[in-house]
C-alpha cells in the first residue's frame, strides 16, 4: 500500500512541477512583452495550461472521491470562461487603443478578412 | 515529505503573485493590469487547491470555485463598464469639438 | 402657581413658531425678513482681463510639473513615501502573524467553556452536522436576522436613493427628442448582444445558479450557508443581465419580485424563529423533528432558514448591481 501511495505521490508531483513551471513562464512572459494584446498570450497560457496540469497533479495525489470530481469541474469552468474573458479584455484594448494600427491590423468584419486573404494568396 | 513540497510550492506561488502585483501597478495601459490581475485569480485558485490538500479540509475547493466564478464575473463587468464610459467620453469630446468649430 | 396665557399671546411665542414650523404649517420667516435673490457680481473688462492673466501665470509657475522643480520633488517624494508606508504596513503585519497561536492548541484563551458545549452538544440540540451553521442559525439566530435586516434596509436606501420611475425617464426621453438632444448615458455606448459571451452565458450561468443552490440547501452538511450561496446566486444573475442585457431580465426579475421575495422570506424567518424561541422559552415540546444527522431533510429549522437567508442576500446583490447600472429593475 505504501508503495502505491508513494507512486501516486511522485506522478502528482511531477505534474505540480511542470504546472509550477508554466506559471514560471506566463510570468516572465507578462515582463518580456511589450504590449497588452501580446501579454494576453503568456496569460491565456498560464489560465489553462499551468492551471489544469497543477490541478491534474492534485487530483492524482488525493484520490477518487467527491473533491476530485470538484476539481475537475474548476477546470472545466476555467476552461470555458478564461477565452470569453479574453475575449472581453481584447474588445476592449481594442476599442480604447486609437493608435491600434501601429501595432496589428484590426479587421472591421468577417468579409473585409476574407478579402484580404485572397489578395494575400493570390 | 508532503508538506515540505506543498509549503515551497505555495512560497514560489506567493513570488509570483508579487511579481504579476508590480505588473498590475506600473502596466501602461487599463488592460494590461486587468490581464496581470486576472492571472493573479488563476494561481490564487491553484494556491487555494494546494492549501485543501495541506490541510487536509476538503471543502476549500468548493471556495476556489468560488473564486474562480466571482474573477470571470469581474473581468466581464469591467471590460464592458470600461468600454461604455470610453465611448461616452469620447462622443462628448466630439461634441464640444463641433461646438468650438462653429 | 402657573400662569395661563390667552390664545393670541400665545401665538406671539417663539414656541409656538418652534412648533408650527416643525410640524411644516408655516415658514416663521415668511413676511418677516426680507428676502433677496442674490446679484451676480459684475466686473469690468479690466478686472476680468487681469484676473485671467494672474490665472494662467500660476498655471504656469505653479501647476506645470516640467517647469517647477519643487513641485516635481514633492511628487517623487509622495510616490517613494506611499510604496514605503504599504512595505511597512506588510511587514508589520507579517511580524504579526508570526505571533498568533497555532490552530488546534489547547491551552488558548479562545478555548473556554462555550464553544465546548457548542462542540459537545452542537449536534444533539440542533442537528446540524457543521456546526457554525448551528450556531449561527440556531443559538445565535437573532443574530443572523439582524444581519439579514441590515441587508434589507441598505437596499432599501439605496432603491429610495437611486430608483429612477420608469415613466418619468421615457417622458423625459421623449421630451429629448423633441428638443433634438441625445441621451447622455455610458450604459447606451456598451457593447451589446456578444454572441460570444452569450453562448458561454448560457453555458455557465445554469451551472452557477445550481452551485449557489446547492451551497445553500447543504448549509447544515458542509460549510457554506445562505450568505455565500445567495452571494453565488446573485452573481450568476449578473452575469446573465452583463450577457444578455435587460430586456430579457426585466420578463423574470422586477420591482415586484424583489418587494415580494426578500419581504416574504424575512417574515418567514421571524415566524419560524419566533416559534422554536416561544417554545423552547416555556419548556414547551417542539413538533418539528431534528431527523437524523447527514441527511438533507434534518436539522429542523435551519433548511427553511437557510433558504430565507439566502434569498435575501441574493436579491441584495442583484438590486445593488441593477441600481448602479440603470436605476430601475
Amino acid at each position: 500500500m505504501e508503495i502505491l501511495e508513494l507512486i501516486q505521490f511522485l506522478i502528482g508531483g511531477i505534474f505540480l512541477l511542470i504546472g509550477t513551471a508554466i506559471f514560471l513562464i506566463e510570468t516572465y512572459g507578462v515582463f518580456r512583452y511589450k504590449y497588452a494584446l501580446n501579454r494576453m498570450h503568456a496569460a491565456a497560457m498560464g489560465d489553462t495550461l499551468g492551471l489544469s496540469a497543477c490541478i491534474l497533479g492534485l487530483m492524482i495525489i488525493c484520490g477518487w472521491n467527491l473533491t476530485t470530481v470538484k476539481m475537475a469541474l474548476v477546470i472545466i469552468f476555467l476552461w470555458n470562461a478564461s477565452p470569453v474573458a479574453s475575449h472581453m479584455l481584447a474588445k476592449l484594448e481594442v476599442v480604447t487603443n486609437e493608435n491600434i494600427d501601429e501595432h496589428c491590423k484590426v479587421y472591421k468584419n468577417f468579409e473585409e478578412y476574407k478579402k484580404d486573404m485572397e489578395e494575400e494568396k493570390e | 515529505m508532503k508538506e515540505i513540497f506543498f509549503t515551497a510550492l505555495l512560497i514560489i506561488m506567493a513570488l509570483f503573485l508579487l511579481a504579476l502585483l508590480l505588473r498590475a501597478i506600473r502596466g501602461p495601459r487599463i488592460a494590461d493590469r486587468i490581464v496581470a490581475v486576472n492571472m493573479m485569480g488563476s494561481i490564487t485558485i491553484v494556491m487555494i487547491v494546494i492549501l485543501s490538500q495541506l490541510l487536509g479540509e476538503n471543502y476549500l475547493v468548493d471556495i476556489s470555485l468560488i473564486y474562480a466564478m466571482v474573477s470571470f464575473l469581474a473581468v466581464v463587468v469591467i471590460s464592458k463598464v470600461y468600454i461604455g464610459i470610453y465611448e461616452e467620453k469620447r462622443q462628448q469630446q466630439g461634441k464640444e469639438k463641433d461646438n468650438g468649430n462653429s | 402657581m402657573s400662569r395661563k396665557k390667552s390664545v393670541e399671546e400665545y401665538q406671539k411665542t417663539k414656541s409656538f413658531r418652534f412648533w408650527r414650523w416643525l410640524s411644516g404649517s408655516k415658514d416663521p420667516y415668511v413676511g418677516e425678513v426680507e428676502m433677496k435673490p442674490q446679484k451676480e457680481p459684475v466686473y469690468s473688462e479690466e478686472i476680468s482681463q487681469e484676473r485671467m492673466q494672474e490665472k494662467l501665470e500660476l498655471q504656469e509657475k505653479v501647476y506645470d510639473v516640467e517647469q517647477n522643480p519643487l513641485l516635481r520633488l514633492f511628487r517623487r517624494v509622495y510616490a517613494i513615501s506611499a510604496v514605503l508606508f504599504c512595505i511597512i504596513l506588510a511587514g508589520v503585519l507579517l511580524y504579526m502573524v508570526a505571533y498568533l497561536p497555532p490552530t488546534g492548541e489547547a491551552d488558548k484563551a479562545v478555548n473556554n467553556e462555550v464553544p465546548a458545549r457548542y462542540i459537545e452538544n452542537g449536534l444533539q440540540e440542533t442537528g446540524a452536522v457543521n456546526i457554525v451553521t448551528g450556531m449561527i442559525l440556531d443559538y445565535r439566530a437573532f443574530d443572523t436576522f439582524g444581519e439579514s435586516n441590515v441587508l434589507f434596509t441598505a437596499t432599501t436606501t439605496v432603491l429610495i436613493l437611486l430608483h429612477v420611475r420608469k415613466k418619468k425617464v421615457e417622458k423625459k426621453r421623449k421630451e429629448d427628442r423633441e428638443n433634438g438632444l441625445e441621451e447622455e448615458d455610458d450604459r447606451m455606448y456598451e457593447p451589446q448582444d456578444d454572441p460570444i459571451l452569450q453562448a458561454c452565458a448560457s453555458i455557465l450561468v445554469p451551472i452557477i445558479i445550481l452551485f449557489g443552490v446547492y451551497v445553500i440547501l447543504n448549509g447544515h452538511l458542509s460549510p457554506g450557508g445562505g450568505f455565500s450561496g445567495g452571494a453565488i446566486v446573485g452573481a450568476g444573475l449578473i452575469l446573465y443581465l452583463s450577457a444578455f442585457g435587460f430586456e430579457k431580465t426585466e420578463k423574470m426579475f422586477t420591482e415586484k419580485t424583489y418587494k415580494y421575495v426578500s419581504f416574504g422570506a424575512l417574515t418567514t424567518y421571524c415566524l419560524a424563529k419566533s416559534y422554536s424561541f416561544f417554545t423552547g422559552a416555556n419548556h414547551l415540546e417542539s413538533h418539528i423533528p431534528l431527523g437524523t444527522p447527514g441527511a438533507i431533510l434534518s436539522s429542523g429549522l435551519i433548511l427553511i432558514l437557510n433558504i430565507c437567508v439566502g434569498l435575501v442576500v441574493a436579491c441584495t446583490m442583484y438590486t445593488f448591481y441593477v441600481m448602479f447600472r440603470k436605476g430601475d429593475f
